[in-house]
């Protein structure tokens, strides 16, 4: 829930972890806003737009990305305990993003696999969304996040009310759209039955499936729309990949890839990589 | 060729068609009709015949559509497509007010500009005038209309097209809606190959008519579009038996069948989006970054969403899919009856073809409910408007409890409410929001609202200071019968801040007394720092001629009352239950908790009156959140008798 | 690091490089007036693109790699579009090729306004941020806002949203706007213009650190038109390959205490891309209402050996793109199909494009069905690398005398003449290439 800040000018965190940078540019993006947010919100952490730099504390933090390095983990409590609010915007923070694909597969092997030196990279075995650590306030999907849900959540919280962001299906903001749907129309597998609106059925308008961005929605009927897929002529590895996306580390899409055949990429980076690193550093690569 | 006469049929050659639609256009209307976007025939503007999809049709199944080309020059060669009429008199968003809040409090609310189109809709099938006529006794039947749609609605003009190729998911024949044309155009068309068999339903329809250059339709051309009518029909069939349906479908409430539908059903939305008369709306408010100024938006909704059944700290009255799906179909081809005299469904079939994963509803309602009575039922008057906001001001402000507040409110233009009836009002705040609130008692001048802060509107609410302005609805809903308790006994449940709107109903029997018999009040709450009115219940308490009980949970150091739930006041009580009319309100499990140990103490439930909370967005019963069985309750509730609820009280999932 | 061993040992250090795209270490140690060490360090989480693509289709590869960068999603989703159809050969609707250019002039726009307005020139007016800045000379960011909104709304328009925009497939696009669409964009378009104009009149007033060096310049060049997304890979000393060529002349290697690659030429050479690459490389091929200005604020040798008037050739692109994006408009007739269909084989082909911080190579191997079997990205900012490196080497000696708050803020600008994208540059090597 989102509440009025005691204080006239909120003080205002940005901060990333593992991500595209593409959030916190939503925000930025917000060119008829952005002046007037700042005149109402002391920006006191954003490094991407500010030499200021202020380690909290916060009233809110936006945080971007998602967990997956050492030192991550470690600022990810500390910023925490310095925010009275803490909102996760976009897919890597609140569904660990497309970096959590890594998950699946056995992150040794994956990091061997890219890396000419594997022994120079820290990195988490697996990237995780900011609630498997911390306690999470508020989200914003999406990959990116939406500017109009931004500037509801910038609203709402400045005006002490709740934000305004539905949990219904991108179907419902699709057909408010008066869009045809492509899945009924055009046999084109479509995530948009089973995901969060927020992006205003952005593909379904280009002609296209859903691709999930803004990650399940409540009470997601995978299975059933998997079964639809694949009726529709798709085999399962395509059924699994369409999962596989920006949030495919969220439940239940989580399970549908898993379901479906897994992540090809995946288990074929593991190969790759122990025929690559011989046995010796086979010996000292994770469970 | 020549104006044929006023009684005979007239005749369009399809090369006379482009002229209807510069007729419709020179009405000064846009036009709107069948033109193919998308990979599908949807409704969108025309201006010439070259927009319509001559040739195109389309092949239907569950959860599929595909284009397809026909060998004949028709225009309308195509059963219904995605889009449905209802976008276009019951928009998707629309602003519904504008509101305002200054630094000091001070508020108003007025209306969103509005702007409403001249339209006249070019192709509308039998069923889709089935479809209108059914939102209008939805919209415009009840004691509240929507005057929104009203001036949509007449500000259209129908030109009907006689359907000749139904969709292998049609069932209009079922649900006696079509093909057939009967009423509801202004004008209706018949297409052959050649040409239109042209009638005018109505004056406004005869203008443009008479107008055309119509041949006399031939004895062949109008054997040919019965023939073709006919065929259309047997193409049909009669898939859905309708006999008996209302109550075959709700004596299987607790049918297996539904979860079983669960496990297909995505909860996706698209086959109320795609229904032609399905009309349930949220609202929300839009606010610059002040809060300063805010519009007020309703947008489709469903009984799909995860919040549409849903109520303040969590509560949700339709968890599971099943009890969504269950709510949808029992509504469309039962409750709808009882509340609106007609089916919700006209059988375009639009809900089976949109479906993604081809979850077709007549086989569920013959699985659900299978074959065979005829029920029907005649409707309703209308009368005036959904209430706007007036301006109240916060009197007085008395904390009740830590979370708890009674805000007295008066109206600075001197209306005087004591003598409104209704339960409950509308309370809205600019770029806050809008929630329903029990009166928990009235004034002169105004009346006192009891808020507890369980959301980010009531916290602001109950943050509210003397001078402070809201904005209320006029009282809304159906009250207790208090009248109807002269000369009984009156036992009073009620548990947390279920007491504040059986407050009034001790105000009321305490302006006459004489006129009742015993009154005993219990009331239960949390914990001894959660109990409302303290002064008030111990003045009543004070008093010979009431008995009062009161029971907290949790007890603590200070509390020297009872302790346990609130039935166990009265469990060793000698009033005889017969003689007395009850009235409950609380959390739901209180209230059937209180409702059993009633019964059991010989109150029927033609006596027994409960509130029942559900979700209420509009309050009006236009927004269709709060539907329990039959019953809006906003509109027909939200105080109940056991009696009327039958077996929708206690209801899993309803 | 940060100790200061001897008397004569300066440490600048900048933990965590701010107004850059991602996440960056400068550190900088100089030792009796001389650098020891300079080292731009990038602890950018790293997320193994090039690992996630494997198995992938072609079109997911498109919306995958598009997340590396949320600045220049529309980079990424042409250079391995163009990688793609090069292994399958898809040729490209000469209209579609248009819209491509329009989209990417999108992305220009809104890269650069957000470079120069936000980023880089709080540098030159002494301030620590945009917002800042904001309070003396409103007009100034506003007008900035503006223009980037403008590079936004064309993005918005054809791809449906500006960051990871939804509408580029293999082939051309899943959807095309009609001409209606484009035109209505039109009067926003040819106020930019005006716009940009200003905008280069502001930055050439602008007070650039003196600092002068030669360097090696490398951009794309087209025989027809200014460095996009098509021609050979040159540079100003005589490297000329093919667009899929790029591992003739250059080559990654890792190094430790960084998390991304840098890259070098074969004889392991540092050099420069981006705005002032292509300004010096391709100034000809400039619009002329952009070369036009370009003669009038007369800093194109400016631009070629002080890498802080990167902003003028910035401001320059700008320009240049709002002029090409109205042309484009007005002679854009959609084509008939959105997309030219093509057929999986097996195969490998690389394929750059001019990002606007420089070029961006994408390299894939394909299976039977299209799938990708190994990818290599090269991103711009990795290329640079070498250059900011050897650029703070050559810059710091010039800021020693400056108090130390100020001597870190010059070298700061200095990274930041350059763009860095360091969520770009954050990916790795592919094993196979390095053992090739």
């Amino acid at each position: 829930m989102i509440r009025a800040a005691t204080t006239p000018h909120p003080r205002l965190g940005v901060v990333k972890l593992a991500s595209c940078d593409g959030c916190q540019l939503t925000l930025l993006n917000l060119e008829d806003e952005l002046l007037a947010i700042a005149e109402r919100l002391d920006i006191v952490e954003f490094p991407e737009a500010t030499s200021h730099r202020s380690n909290g504390p916060y009233d809110v933090v936006l945080v971007e990305g998602s967990v997956s390095t050492p030192e991550q983990l470690e600022q990810i409590h500390e910023v925490r305990r310095e925010a009275k609010l803490l909102v996760t915007i976009g897919a890597c923070a609140t569904a660990g993003g497309i970096q959590a694909l890594r998950n699946f597969a056995d992150h040794d092997a994956f990091r061997a696999a890219v890396y000419a030196h594997p022994e120079y990279i820290e990195s988490l075995a697996t990237a995780q969304p900011v609630a498997d650590y911390v306690k999470v306030d508020a989200e914003l999907r999406g990959c990116p996040i939406n500017a109009a849900q931004l500037v509801e959540l910038v609203t709402a919280l400045l005006t002490g009310r709740r934000p305004n962001l539905p949990d219904e299906a991108v179907c419902a903001a699709c057909k408010r759209a008066g869009r045809v749907c492509v899945m009924v129309a055009q046999g084109i597998p479509c995530l948009g039955p089973v995901t969060m609106t927020g992006c205003g059925a952005l593909c379904p308008g280009y002609s296209r499936g859903c691709y999930g961005c803004f990650g399940p929605r409540e009470q997601a009927n995978v299975s059933s729309l998997s079964r639809q897929f694949i009726s529709l002529g798709r085999s399962p590895q395509e059924a699994g990949r369409l999962f596989a996306g920006f949030t495919g580390y969220a439940e239940p899409y989580r399970d549908a890839i898993v379901e479906l055949g897994g992540l090809p990429g995946a288990s074929l980076a593991g190969e790759r990589a122990h025929r690559a690193m011989g046995a010796g550093v086979n010996a000292e690569g994770k469970s | 060729m020549t104006n044929v006469t006023k009684s005979a049929i007239g005749f369009l050659p399809r090369a006379g068609f482009q002229h209807l639609i510069e007729l419709l256009a020179e009405d000064g209307r846009t036009v709107i009709g069948p033109t193919v976007a998308d990979g599908a025939i949807v409704y969108g503007e025309i201006h010439h015949v070259a927009d319509l999809p001559q040739g195109i049709g389309a092949e239907q199944a569950p959860g599929h559509y595909r284009l397809v080309h026909h060998a004949d020059e028709r225009f309308f060669a195509y059963a219904v497509g995605p889009t449905s009429w209802k976008r276009f008199v019951f928009p998707p968003t629309l602003a519904l007010g504008e509101s305002r809040r200054d630094d000091h409090g001070h508020v108003s609310f007025g209306p969103a500009p509005r702007e409403i189109p001249r339209l006249a809709f070019l192709g509308v099938r039998a069923c889709e005038l089935a479809a209108l006529g059914i939102e209008d006794r939805v919209f415009l039947g009840g004691p509240y209309t929507d005057e929104d749609y009203r001036a949509r609605r007449a500000n259209t003009l129908i030109v009907a097209v006689q359907c000749a190729e139904p969709a292998a998911t049609c069932f209009c024949t079922s649900m006696g809606t079509g093909p057939g044309i009967r009423s509801g155009h202004d004008i209706a068309l018949i297409e052959l190959d050649e040409g239109f068999i042209v009638t005018a339903g109505t004056p406004a329809g005869s203008a443009i008519v008479t107008r055309l250059d119509l041949a006399e339709a031939t004895a062949e051309q109008l054997t040919a579009g019965a023939d073709q009518l006919a065929a259309a029909r047997d193409r049909i069939g009669d898939p859905v038996v309708t006999a008996g349906l209302h109550d075959r479908l709700l004596a299987k409430l607790e049918s297996p069948r539904w979860a079983q539908i669960a496990e297909r059903c995505l909860a996706c939305t698209n086959c109320t989006a795609a229904c032609p008369t399905c009309f349930c709306t949220s609202v929300s408010q839009r606010s610059d970054l002040d809060g300063h100024t805010a519009t007020t938006e309703r947008r489709w909704d469903s009984c799909f969403t995860k919040g549409f059944a849903a109520v303040a700290l969590g509560g949700n009255f339709r968890p599971r899919v099943q009890d969504r799906y269950r709510q949808w179909l029992t509504h469309k081809f039962a409750t709808w009856i009882d509340q609106f005299g007609t089916s919700g469904c006209v059988g375009c079939g639009r809900c089976i073809t949109w479906c993604p994963v081809g979850i077709d509803v007549r086989e569920e309602l013959n699985v659900i409910a299978p074959p065979p009575q005829v029920s029907a039922g005649p409707a309703e008057a209308a009368q005036p408007h959904a209430p706007r906001s007036s301006v109240f001001r916060v009197e007085g402000v008395r904390r009740e409890t830590h979370d708890t507040v009674t805000l007295a409110l008066s109206t600075p233009d001197g209306i005087d409410w004591s003598t409104a009836r209704g339960e409950f009002v509308m309370v809205s705040l600019p770029a806050v929001g809008a929630v329903p609130i029990s009166i928990s008692r009235r004034l002169p001048r105004g009346l006192e609202l009891t808020i507890r802060a369980v959301g980010p509107t009531t916290t602001v609410l109950t943050g509210l200071e003397r001078g402070a302005e809201v904005g209320l609805s006029a009282p809304l809903g159906h009250g207790w019968p208090v009248a109807a308790a002269q000369e009984h006994d009156v036992v009073i449940v009620g548990g947390g801040m279920g007491l504040a709107p059986l407050r009034p109903i001790v105000d009321e029997i305490l302006a006459a007394r004489s006129r009742y018999g015993d009154v005993h009040i219990y009331y239960g709450a949390r914990t001894p720092s959660d109990v409302l009115y303290t002064e008030e219940l111990a003045a009543w308490a004070a008093r010979d001629d009431l008995e009062v009980g009161v029971t907290v949970d949790r007890a603590d150091a200070t509390w020297l009352g009872r302790v346990g739930v609130v039935t166990h006041l009265f469990d060793r009580a000698r009033w005889d239950g017969t003689k007395a009319l009850a009235f409950v309100c609380g959390p739901e499990r209180m209230i059937q908790a209180t409702v059993n140990a009633l019964a059991g103490r010989g109150l029927t439930p033609d006596r027994i009156f409960i509130s029942m909370e559900r979700h209420m967005e509009c309050g009006v019963g236009l927004c269709g959140h709060c539907q329990v069985g039959p019953f809006f309750v906003c509109k027909d509730g939200p105080v109940f008798s056991l009696a009327q609820l039958g077996d929708v009280f206690g209801r899993e999932g309803i | 690091m940060t100790t200061e061993s001897a008397t004569f040992e300066r440490s600048f250090h900048v933990e965590g490089i701010t107004r850059v795209e991602g996440e960056g270490t400068l550190h900088l140690t100089v030792h009796d007036g001389q650098v020891s060490d300079a080292r731009l360090k990038i602890f950018e989480a790293p997320r193994y693109f090039e690992q996630l693509v494997v198995g992938r289709a072609p079109d997911e590869v498109i919306d995958i790699t598009a997340r590396i960068c949320g600045i220049c999603p529309v980079a990424y989703q042409i250079s391995a579009a163009g990688a793609f159809e090069s292994i399958f050969e898809v040729q490209i609707d000469p209209q579609v090729r248009a819209l491509r250019r329009l989209l990417y002039a999108g992305e220009y726009i809104e890269s650069h306004a957000l470079h120069v307005y936000l980023l880089h020139a709080p540098d030159f007016l002494g301030y620590a941020s945009a917002i800042d800045l904001a309070k003396d000379h409103r007009a100034v960011v506003e007008q900035g806002l503006a223009l980037k909104k403008v590079g936004n709304a064309l993005m918005a328009l054809l791809g449906g949203r500006s960051v990871h925009p939804v509408s580029l497939r293999v082939g051309g696009f899943y959807h095309v706007p009609r001409r209606a669409e484009l035109e209505a964009l039109r009067p926003a378009l040819a106020n930019a213009l005006t716009q940009a104009q200003a905008t280069l009149d502001l930055v050439a007033q602008f007070q650039a650190p003196p600092f002068e060096r030669p360097v090696r310049f490398v951009s794309l060049k087209h025989p027809a038109e200014y460095p996009l997304f098509d021609g050979r890979i040159v540079s100003n000393d005589g490297i000329d390959v093919g667009i899929g060529e790029w591992r003739a002349a250059f080559r990654e290697e890792q190094h430790e205490g960084t998390n991304a690659l840098h890259a070098r030429t074969l004889s392991g050479e540092t050099y420069q891309l981006g705005p002032s690459a292509r300004v010096t490389n391709a100034a000809d091929q400039l619009h002329p209402i952009a070369r036009e200005a370009l003669a009038r604020i007369g800093l194109q040798e400016e631009i070629a050996r002080n890498p802080f008037w990167s902003i003028a050739a910035r401001a320059l692109e700008i320009l240049h793109y709002c002029a090409e994006a109205l042309e484009i408009i007005d002679a854009y007739l959609p084509p008939a199909a959105p997309f030219a269909p093509w057929t999986p084989r097996a195969g490998a082909a690389g394929w750059g494009s001019e990002a606007p911080r420089g070029i961006l190579w994408h390299h894939y191997e394909t299976d039977e069905q299209g799938l990708v079997r190994s990818a290599q990205i090269v991103p711009p900012t990795s290329q640079n690398q070498g250059q900011i490196e050897a650029d703070l080497r050559a810059f710091a000696p010039a800021v020693l005398s400056l108090e130390h708050g100020e001597a870190t803020r010059r070298l700061e600008q200095l990274v930041r003449s350059y763009d860095p994208c360091i969520s770009c540059a954050t990916h790795f090597l592919d094993l196979t290439v390095e053992g090739a």
